[in-house]
């Protein structure tokens, strides 16, 4: 189960979101030894704030969770226009209906593997069934030599915006995905997925949900 | 650290009279953050603190009797770790709890056993205050990660704040002439009386003199006193005898 947060249900969230920003800090610092900002023991930078859209698995608010990821408004400060400009051969989309998907982050105790490809079609399917409830229509990323195939043949549109360039002693790409309902079904169909994986509570629920 | 400043709060510490009143707005803030209890203290005996002790611990009484009484300030892997990085660090990552031994997470369940069991903790560090930390326990509904990273900037404005006020209630310190604080300097160094009287052109009558006088004015029986007390005052600096 992919939870929904967002600014208006995170605060039955908290939880969640601090493992979420631990396994952050596991996984991009102290694993991948990306030079990330570090705050309160965890990983959280610039671009994390309210308007962010989390996406986190989890079977309840309360359970451990298994992955995460976070979709960032491209009409603010973003990574790819900030950060990863020089991936584009063009400029790159934005736009009150275009977000960009970050920090794809297993848990740090994800298997390799098969276990891992899973859990990023299932975020892939959460971020499509999430772009679809809020009117979303396009989702940019940036994905590196592991993620990028995967990525790319999920079984969404997924255009690369540019060639993959190689940075530090990895290649990245960046990639710009039309959502659409056929696409979602295309993923769920490669994938196994056979119900929506996303649940988003509204502010009335209680921890009881 | 993006912290979003709290003006009020700052203006409250400023104008504090006493530690009290810095904790007071301090504890007001941390719990509308969501943390359950907070010590943002130095790293001594919660029960017997040293008159230039920064204090401003919530934590339960039976906590800081079982600290005090089994003397947790000498083990206490959270206060090691505090003194060691800059850092803030969660008590649940592996890279704090992975090096510690068995008596110290023992510590550390114990603490959790009372309630101050998840939670992270700010090294603060600053020039001629005692080793000091700021440790937030997060309440029962969480903390959203985004408070957190804001308590980082009120720890660090309200120790400064109860800091300044703790050195300002205790009695002046000595201080020392410039001849007086070279010859402890020097005598840091390993220097005897024969070799800083060559250094500074100065008969050994005189600058044995000069130590007499420093150690008076500490009014200390022995020139490792007198050393030690220049070093902790910061009137000589470690990095300039070792």
């Amino acid at each position: 189960m992919i939870h929904i947060i967002t600014a208006e249900n995170r605060r039955h969230y908290h939880h969640a979101l601090m493992e979420m920003h631990r396994q952050r800090k596991e996984v991009f610092i102290d694993q991948m030894k990306w030079r990330l900002e570090e705050s309160a023991g965890i990983e959280i930078d610039a671009y994390d704030c309210p308007e962010a859209i989390y996406l986190i698995e989890a079977s309840t608010p309360r359970a451990p969770v298994t992955g995460s990821a976070r979709l960032l408004q491209t009409d603010r400060p973003h990574l790819l226009a900030d950060h990863f400009r020089f991936l584009c051969d063009d400029q790159p989309p934005t736009g009150p209906d275009v977000w960009e998907a970050t920090r794809f982050c297993p848990a740090p105790d994800t298997a390799q593997g098969q276990p891992r490809h899973d859990l990023l079609a299932r975020i892939i399917a959460g971020i499509m069934e999430t772009a679809l409830i809020f009117g979303i229509e396009r989702v940019t990323f940036v994905a590196n030599a592991a993620l990028a195939p995967l990525a790319a043949k999920a079984g969404w549109d997924a255009q690369p915006l540019g060639p993959a360039r190689r940075v530090g002693r990895d290649r990245l790409t960046a990639f710009v995905a039309s959502i659409d309902q056929q696409g979602l079904k295309r993923v769920r169909q490669r994938n196994g997925i056979k119900t929506p994986v996303t649940r988003f509570l509204g502010d009335d629920v209680t921890q009881a949900a | 650290m993006q912290a979003r400043i709290n003006w009020a709060f700052a203006e409250i510490c400023d104008s504090a009279q006493t530690m009290n009143e810095v904790q007071e707005a301090f504890m007001r803030e941390i719990r509308a953050l969501g943390f359950s209890y907070s010590a943002c203290a130095s790293h001594v005996d919660p029960l017997r603190p040293p008159a230039e002790a920064v204090m401003m611990v919530d934590y339960p009484r039976a906590w800081l009797e079982r600290f005090s009484t089994k003397n947790y300030a000498r083990r206490d892997p959270v206060f090691k770790a505090a003194r060691q990085q800059t850092l803030p660090f969660q008590w649940s990552d592996r890279n704090f709890r992975g090096p510690l031994a068995a008596d110290q997470l023992r510590i550390l369940d114990e603490a959790a056993s009372l309630g101050l069991g998840d939670g992270f903790t700010i090294p603060l560090h600053a020039p001629d205050a005692l080793p000091a930390s700021c440790s937030l326990v997060f309440g029962p509904d969480g903390v959203d990660p985004l408070n957190a990273r804001n308590a980082h900037w009120y720890a660090v404005y309200a120790h400064e704040c109860a800091r300044r006020l703790r050195m300002a209630s205790i009695p002046a310190r000595p201080r020392l002439s410039p001849r007086e604080r070279q010859c402890i300097e020097l005598m840091g160094q390993g220097k005897d009386d024969g070799a800083m009287a060559i250094i500074l052109g100065l008969s050994e009558h005189t600058v044995h003199n000069i130590v007499r006088r420093a150690m008076n004015r500490y009014g200390v029986g022995s020139r490792m006193q007198a050393f030690v007390r220049a070093l902790k005052d910061g009137q000589i600096r470690l990095e300039d005898v070792a």
